[in-house]
């Protein structure tokens, strides 16, 4: 049991650790915790003997499991063999997939019609004029041609044009649905009501999980990537431009509507307007999860950046690897400050006078292509070949120093495959034995009941459902490795992004220090992560584990330090009045204040730490992710699918054990 | 008429331009928040209870209770109350941008309440239009597209509707900052441009919802004294509503004092400061500067024998403020002259009388 109790109290305590300190706050709550836990304790000595009894100890019975992997199998076949001949797919699917084949092809051959300078000039000038014309508009601009010249140098030109094409056309699709979706569930409540758990969920399962039934129906290639970018991508938008058409300035609305407005005038002349901001927020999501996705969709044929990175990491060329991802990290970087600026510039702006404004600054930014695309015609379409930078040989030369020096035999600090080795041995083992220890029937029973103490007994209903489901699928057995990954990451994402996030709470100067280190990782695909983790630490499960931390990371401290730094500054002047030490004032006044912060932590790096767990499954990480992987791979669809679907479920699993009724309702 | 000062030429004007037939006719009128609010107007029983006793026995609250008045032509018709005293309901049931639950509201003689959305549009597009406390400007408009936003709604071409825009944003004093946005203009400012918006569609009532409440005292009296000049020029029926008894007798015609969703007193300002319907409007009232308020037709006495012929003559509407004024000045009692009749006298003990409050004491006595 030594090991469980490492596991298990992870979900379970982390949050309400912080209100054992605390008398006042607790107030408030400890009735009806204390009721709940007084029923749970009742049920407890009435189930767990007769549990105990019936079905003894173990992993899940094979007599309770369905084998879903045959009937998908046939299912893969079935659509293989009536890919050409069955009317759905000859007048639908076909259709759909060859209007996404030639979508893309089309704007590629637009990209690369318009010559490396076009490309160029069409970036710069669009972020240009995107961030306005000061000094932000001149700092994206520049970020704009330093992003695509990097581009070009490593020798990836091609690639990300290719990276690019995908994208447009995922962007508009996904941006166009978001946006009709948001249209509908801004209007009408009941839109809204049927669809918000449908979003929500959405945004909790890992990319991951979205390849397999786009395979399924569309085979590997472009469109089955396309589709499922554009799915993945679609929520943000959504939620943010229904979110923006019901917040509008209710003041507003009554103005309008006082003077004798229609419901479309309503729409058109103030609701639609007053959520542009959020609206933005929403394309600017929309794109980073695009972008994500389009690099995962790698697996799948999506091609560009995201193959190039694949391919490196399957055959563990760390070079070539890095040489594909620091363009996907740019182009992050560069479609996040053009979007995020174009946002920040809404309701700030006076529309001056002069030349460089409105349409005049768009003819500019017209002209300043054409000027570049002819220019190709002087320079040659394709990325002058003497300008790359092979990047690659020196960076596998550090890494096999790496692997030689630092792996093992550092004095005192070990080196990384030690404690790689020292993690997996001490804490991941122990940790998902001991979950493979507990009776099946245990884990339900916990999971309903943390479930219900943290939420309602809907979220228990429905985390208890995903959870049996993942047995009845017989995957039991992998899904509990995969959790016990998750568990250790979630537990080290905490700790260091609680301390990091109150810190920089607290110290003004760390804050500002690290900000835009944080912003730059929250925006970089979950793909990227695994490059360098893979070269410090090799092909392991602590490979992913890691990687998983530090994609979590920033979220945790974010979220955090914005909690602690937002608690109600009265209250910090009270307790500061009444001499309060430091110390105190953290554990008394601002941890427990930043409690609703702190939920929300737990709930976003659980979240994020599955996706990249499963991610994991490409470098070493092995149960679920990999069971994609192989599925993906070898053409196994039942394989694949039906650890896609576990996938899901441990994604609803965890989100409902840590979701806290009151955000939900 | 002695030189009297722009509020009370205001009034007088006001005085004399209202005709009896109302532009507005509200008839125990209703509004109850809560499940099955229909139940409460419907029963005596319940309309009888209090606050408190119905929200405990329904669920359910009654912003506005049985309320009647009507606005005549041309007047500033003022409702007055504290907050939750259901005024800002009250006149949003005017144009139904809340549903009255109950009772009957007529604009020149037609029912609002059966009509349908394109009829009830017109009403807000032409008829009434209104000025917010939070100004409801579109953030992302200039001023002058915010000014022609009424216009634009009612299907006026471009170059016309910024025409008229442009006039009357001159009128409330915003030359020059036409291409501004309201983000970039004082609470004063932005107020002005509400007015402005609500005046381009040229309504034949003004709906004011505590437009003031929000800013400085100084800009408050500007402003005040800007829809005082608004009136006088154009004699528009105007319904303020308001909590502050300074600005009611200020502007008021006429007003509504209500309290807990019922009107406790309707009358000139006058007769809310000198003749309160009960102890809570006497409290409302206790520090009004009453020789501000009161008339002389008021405070008068008979004339005796010979004082009809000498001292200086006051019109009946002039108030005690300025009968002290010229009594003191002249050292006799002031005649208060209608039509080259003398009405009655003013001495200094009626004038004390009524400064003191005395007179009030005795009405309580009487």
């Amino acid at each position: 049991m030594s090991a469980t109790a490492t596991a298990r109290p992870a979900p379970e305590k982390t949050a309400p650790a912080v209100t054992a300190s605390r008398p006042s706050l607790a107030e408030l709550l400890r009735h009806p915790l204390r009721g709940k836990l007084a029923v749970l304790a009742l049920v407890a000595a009435v189930v767990v003997p007769t549990a105990a009894l019936l079905w003894g100890t173990g992993a899940w019975p094979e007599n309770l499991t369905a084998d879903i992997s045959a009937p998908l199998d046939d299912a893969n076949r079935w659509v293989i063999d009536n890919r050409d001949t069955h009317p759905l797919f000859l007048y639908f699917l076909l259709h759909l997939s060859n209007t996404a084949t030639d979508a893309v092809g089309s704007v590629y051959d637009v990209l690369d019609a318009m010559g490396w300078t076009g490309v160029l000039a069409a970036a710069v000038l669009f972020a240009w004029r995107a961030a306005g014309l000061g000094r932000p508009g001149a700092k994206v601009a520049a970020t704009a041609f330093g992003a695509f010249a990097v581009c070009g140098l490593l020798g990836m030109w091609d690639a990300t044009l290719l990276t690019l094409a995908l994208m447009v056309v995922a962007v508009t699709l996904a941006a166009l649905l978001g946006m009709a979706i948001g249209l509908l569930a801004g209007l009408s409540d009941r839109v809204d009501r049927a669809l918000r758990p449908v979003l929500d969920t959405m945004q909790v399962l890992p990319a991951f999980a979205y390849l397999l039934p786009f395979v399924l129906v569309f085979g590997t290639g472009t469109p089955a990537a396309l589709f499922c970018t554009v799915i993945y991508a679609a929520p943000p938008m959504a939620r943010l431009t229904a979110l923006g058409l019901r917040g509008a300035d209710p003041s507003v609305l009554e103005a309008v509507t006082s003077l004798g407005t229609s419901p479309w005038q309503r729409l058109r002349t103030a609701r639609l307007p007053l959520a542009r901001k959020q609206m933005l927020l929403g394309l600017n999501q929309t794109i980073m999860m695009a972008l994500s996705m389009v690099v995962i969709a790698a697996l799948v044929g999506a091609g560009g950046l995201g193959e190039e990175v694949y391919s490196a990491l399957s055959t563990v060329d760390v070079g070539k690897a890095l040489a594909a991802g620091i363009p996907i990290v740019l182009i992050a970087v560069w479609l996040d400050r053009t979007t995020g600026a174009a946002g920040d510039r809404i309701g700030q702006g006076a529309p001056g006078a002069g030349l460089l404004h409105g349409r005049s600054a768009w003819a500019l930014v017209a002209g300043g292509v054409a000027a570049a695309v002819a220019a190709r015609f002087a320079v040659g379409a394709a990325w002058p070949e003497g300008w790359t930078v092979n990047i690659s040989t020196p960076v596998n030369q550090a890494q096999a120093w790496v692997t030689d020096n630092l792996s093992s035999g550092v004095p005192l600090l070990g080196g990384t495959e030690v404690w790689s080795e020292n993690f997996t041995l001490w804490i991941l083992n122990p940790l998902r034995d001991g979950l493979m220890w507990l009776p099946w029937w245990s884990v339900l029973l916990l999971v309903a009941a943390i479930a219900w103490l943290v939420g309602s007994w809907v979220s228990a209903l429905t985390a208890t459902a995903a959870m049996s489901l993942i047995g009845v699928l017989g995957v039991w057995t992998k899904s509990l490795d995969t959790l016990s990954q998750v568990l250790a990451a979630l537990v080290v994402t905490l700790i260091l992004g609680v301390a990091a996030g109150v810190l920089c709470a607290r110290a003004g100067r760390l804050e500002r220090w690290l900000r835009p280190l944080l912003d730059a990782m929250q925006t970089m695909p979950q793909f990227v992560y695994l490059i360098p983790v893979v070269a410090l630490f090799g092909v392991t499960r602590t490979s992913a584990i890691i990687a998983a931390v530090v994609y979590a990371l920033p979220a945790v401290v974010r979220i955090t330090a914005q909690g602690v730094r937002e608690v109600d500054p009265a209250a910090m002047e009270a307790a500061r009045s009444l001499g309060a030490s430091t110390r105190q004032q953290l554990l008394q006044v601002q941890l427990p204040l930043a409690r609703p912060a702190l939920r929300l932590a737990v709930n976003q790096g659980v979240v994020l730490v599955l996706a990249v767990v499963v991610v994991g499954g490409l470098v070493g990480g092995g149960a679920l992710g990999y069971d994609v992987v192989k599925g993906l791979s070898r053409g196994e669809m039942g394989l694949g699918m039906t650890a896609g679907v576990a996938i899901v479920c441990l994604g609803l699993v965890l989100d409902r054990v840590t979701q806290s009724a009151r955000k939900r309702g | 008429m002695t030189a009297p000062t722009a509020p009370e030429a205001a009034k007088d004007t006001a005085a004399d331009g209202p005709s009896d037939e109302p532009v507005f006719s509200v008839r125990g009128l209703w509004k109850v928040f809560g499940p099955k609010a229909d139940r409460v107007p419907a029963d005596p029983e319940l309309a009888a209870l209090d606050a408190a006793e119905l929200r405990a026995r329904t669920g359910c609250t009654a912003a506005v209770r049985d309320v009647s008045f009507d606005v005549r032509k041309g007047e500033v018709f003022v409702v007055m109350g504290l907050s939750g005293s259901g005024k800002s309901t009250l006149v949003r049931c005017l144009t139904r941008l809340i549903e009255p639950t109950f009772g009957a509201i007529e604009i020149d003689g037609e029912d609002v309440l059966s009509m349908d959305a394109s009829r009830l549009r017109e009403l807000r597009r032409h008829r009434a239009s209104m000025v917010f406390q939070h100004f409801g400007l579109l953030p992302h408009r200039s001023v002058l597209d915010n000014v022609a936003y009424g216009l634009e709604v009612q299907g006026v071409s471009r170059s016309e509707r910024r025409a008229r825009a442009a006039e009357v944003v001159a009128k409330v004093g915003l030359e020059g900052l036409e291409h501004r946005r309201p983000g970039q203009l004082s609470g004063g400012q932005q107020q002005r441009v509400g007015l402005a918006r609500a005046l381009a569609v040229d309504p034949e009532v003004l709906l004011f919802d505590e437009p003031f409440s929000a800013l400085d005292p100084l800009i408050r009296r500007d402003m005040q004294e800007e829809v005082v000049r608004l009136h006088r020029e154009e004699g528009r029926t105007m319904v303020f509503i308001t909590h502050d008894l300074n600005e009611a007798l200020k502007l008021g015609d006429r007003i509504a004092l209500m309290r807990d969703g019922r009107v406790v007193q309707l009358g000139t300002p006058e007769e809310i400061v000198g003749a309160p319907a009960d102890d809570y409007v006497r409290d409302f009232v206790r520090d009004v500067p009453r020789e501000q308020v009161m008339t002389v037709r008021t405070a008068m006495r008979p004339p005796l024998s010979g004082e009809a012929d000498s001292g200086p003559a006051l019109p009946p509407g002039a108030t005690v403020f300025e009968a002290i004024e010229a009594v003191a000045r002249t050292g006799e009692a002031a005649r208060v002259v209608e039509d080259g009749r003398c009405l009655g006298v003013v001495d200094h003990a009626a004038l004390l009388t009524v400064v003191a409050g005395t007179d009030r004491r005795e009405e309580v006595a009487a």
